[in-house]
């Protein structure tokens, strides 16, 4: 037995605790528990239709409402150059990547801080939470994808068979809002009052990013920085390209977006690994 | 490393002294501090330091101390939900970690969807609780409850619902803190059983509690913190002795400041005058002053320090103004070997004249303690002789 006084007031230095991050190993044991990925936005989901009266409505609202919205005033006030798509197609296809990004990025943010009870208590690779955030915001967006049915059948347009390369923007997509949603998410623990401003910051998004609007708004010189800097933008225009008017992807955009992606994603991931220790302690 | 082996070694770890406030502003502050080069040290305080631990497979260890004593931060640790500040922390196998059960419930879930939702925090499969989920319902008496929203149930129920998920995921590492406390008495023995089925089956246990009944029922072994360091390590017998004498000792210091009776001089005696011994006579004599005569029903108690006494002895009588003695004598001392403590009050419903509080220590001679197998609550050391006798018929 040691006792208080001979004892020492600090650890010694060599033994302080290092962080190795190990990517690789990290990414193994989140896919082991995919599992609990599932659990939890099954969990968030059954919830929230437990909650809501509307219940399965509300996914599709939040899209139908701005779509309604863009419609009626941006047609009329703006003229937007659609390339000859309806315009309610035109911006409902900017709106399903804008949503998905933003309810991630939105709830995905908060995931750490809103699941502290578990952070606190239970062991699992952190990942999960953000994870589990964009799974219910994936369902979400799969549900408003319904509607983009119906709109083609109640406007009569037919997709373009150009259509098999969504496959490619949805990768760069999702890369990029897994990204911005794991870093949020770890700088949130350490800075709450951030919470307040995200909503602001994402609104704010929404008019950065060609959701009303074409990708044409912006001068030609201008457009592989644009879309370097907002990978949104050359995903959403890929979408209509290739959806609306049977193009092909702007590689030229779409290339600089994806390398953006996923350096984001790999800087993210870092970020969230080394702020990781902290997380028990603060949350 | 072998599968429920537990090493940490010189383990350090602080929290910041304020931890609710993590504004934009403060991390400001902070960071302005550290560009002056003045350091932020003040600003936390230390939950453990250099905190030693091995455990093997299979052991039973108890964690015990006060409030704040840095308990459920080594768990923790161990669970890997916190990381160290300095020091190494290593768990060999499955961690199966219970602390705070209600953690990982979601109160607008139903019982059900719960057992799948806290088997999937505790890493255990769909397809395996799916097979065990009638074992687990059955264990948290839960069949009539299962399909309802978790926040209809009562807080035992909560805890049984909680506590059967975690007993059925088969760790090499159980770590349990402190939630037997809230089912009911039948409940909390079902635990312990199956704690100790677990341990049959060769699983490490790391136990925190305050019923130390619970803890050494329960455990070979017993670590106990104090302020964030390791302040005895052992026999869990030897470690709880230890302890409760600390406790008395705390409870010593605070001798009343109030009470219109003071007790001014305690005596406890065995046969002729010496040393009391087990099994046999004890006399207590107290000399007792009242400032004016008082009609007083007393209290004494004896107890291993707490103010929870083994045993308890009432008499009213009138006291008169100015000093009285008071003796107490009992035939026959149900204590084993050991060292007690002597509990007095005069305690009425308007006021107390005495407030409860230890009078003297005494220490007893005699047989050690019948030992308690594992699995079994006792609730105070009461030493009795029996006669046995086994006939082969």
């Amino acid at each position: 037995m040691t006792s208080a006084s001979t004892r020492a007031t600090e650890p010694p230095a060599d033994t302080l605790f290092k962080l190795r991050v190990r990517i690789i190993p990290a990414i193994r044991e989140v896919w082991q528990r995919r599992e609990l990925v599932r659990t939890l936005a099954e969990r968030d989901l059954r919830v929230r239709y437990k909650q809501a009266f509307l219940g399965v409505a509300w996914s599709v609202l939040t899209p139908l409402a701005l779509m309604i919205v863009f419609t009626v005033f941006f047609q009329r006030v703006a003229k937007v150059d659609t390339g000859g798509a309806p315009y309610a197609l035109f911006t409902y296809l900017g709106l399903l990547p804008w949503t998905f990004f933003s309810t991630s990025v939105n709830q995905g943010g908060q995931s750490l801080v809103t699941n502290n009870q578990l952070v606190n208590k239970v062991y699992c690779p952190r990942e999960v939470f953000p994870l589990a955030s964009m799974a219910v915001a994936a369902v979400d967006t799969l549900l408003a994808t319904l509607v983009l049915g119906l709109l083609f059948v109640i406007t009569g347009f037919m997709p373009k068979p150009t259509s098999v390369w969504v496959p490619v923007m949805l990768v760069v997509q999702v890369t990029f809002t897994f990204g911005v949603t794991l870093i949020m998410s770890a700088v949130l623990v350490f800075l709450r009052d951030l919470r307040h401003v995200l909503p602001i910051i994402l609104q704010l998004g929404l008019f950065a990013t060609p959701v009303a609007y074409g990708m044409d708004v912006v001068a030609p010189q201008y457009r592989v920085l644009y879309s370097a800097l907002n990978p949104l933008a050359p995903v959403i225009d890929g979408y209509r390209r290739t959806i609306l008017l049977g193009l092909p992807p702007d590689w030229h955009l779409l290339g600089p977006g994806a390398v953006t992606s996923a350096l984001l994603l790999a800087f993210g991931y870092v970020v969230f690994k080394r702020l990781e220790p902290g997380f028990a302690d603060y949350a | 490393m072998r599968d429920g082996e537990i090493r940490a070694t010189g383990v350090w770890k602080r929290f910041r002294a304020d931890r609710q406030r993590q504004l934009l502003r403060d991390q400001l502050d902070r960071m302005k501090r550290r560009l002056a080069g003045r350091s932020n040290a003040h600003g936390y305080r230390w939950a453990l330091r250099d905190v030693g631990m091995a455990v093997g497979p299979g052991e039973s260890i108890g964690l015990i101390g006060p409030n704040g004593s840095g308990k459920t931060t080594m768990l923790r640790l161990l669970a890997k939900v916190m990381y160290p500040y300095a020091g190494r922390v290593a768990v060999g196998g499955r961690v199966g970690a219970l602390i705070d059960v209600r953690a990982g419930i979601h109160p607008d879930l139903t019982g059900a969807e719960n057992v799948y939702l806290y088997g999937s925090l505790l890493g255990v499969s769909r397809r395996e609780v799916a097979r065990k989920f009638d074992e687990i319902v059955a264990f948290g008496e839960l069949e009539t409850a299962i399909d309802r929203q978790v926040k209809f149930y009562s807080s035992g129920m909560h805890v049984r619902l909680g506590f059967a998920i975690a007993a059925f995921t088969e760790p090499d590492v159980l770590l349990v803190d402190e939630v037997l406390a809230v089912g009911d008495a039948a409940f909390q023995q079902k635990c312990l059983d199956r704690m100790r089925a677990v341990l049959a089956q060769g699983t490490t246990v790391v136990f925190v509690s305050h019923d130390l009944q619970a803890v050494e029922s329960i455990c070979e072994r017993a670590v106990w913190l104090r302020d964030g360091v390791v302040e005895s390590d052992g026999p869990v017998r030897d470690v709880l002795g230890d302890y409760r004498r600390t406790v008395e000792q705390a409870a010593e210091i605070l001798t009343p400041a109030f009470g219109l009776v003071r007790v001014v001089k305690s005596e406890i005696r065995g046969p002729g005058g010496d040393t009391p011994v087990s099994q046999q006579p004890l006399e207590v004599k107290l000399l007792l002053e009242s400032p004016e005569p008082i009609w007083a029903s007393m209290s004494i108690g004896v107890s291993e320090g707490p103010a929870t006494p083994i045993f308890l002895l009432g008499h009213e009588a009138m006291l008169p103004a100015g000093q009285t003695e008071l003796r107490c004598s009992i035939p026959f001392l149900p204590l084993p070997r050991g060292r007690f403590y002597l509990w007095f009050g005069i305690i009425e419903s308007t006021r107390d004249l005495v407030p409860w509080h230890p009078v003297g220590q005494f220490e007893v001679l005699g047989p050690e303690l019948t030992p308690t197998p594992r699995g079994i609550l006792r609730m105070a050391p009461v030493q009795v002789t029996p006669t046995w006798e086994v006939e082969e018929r």
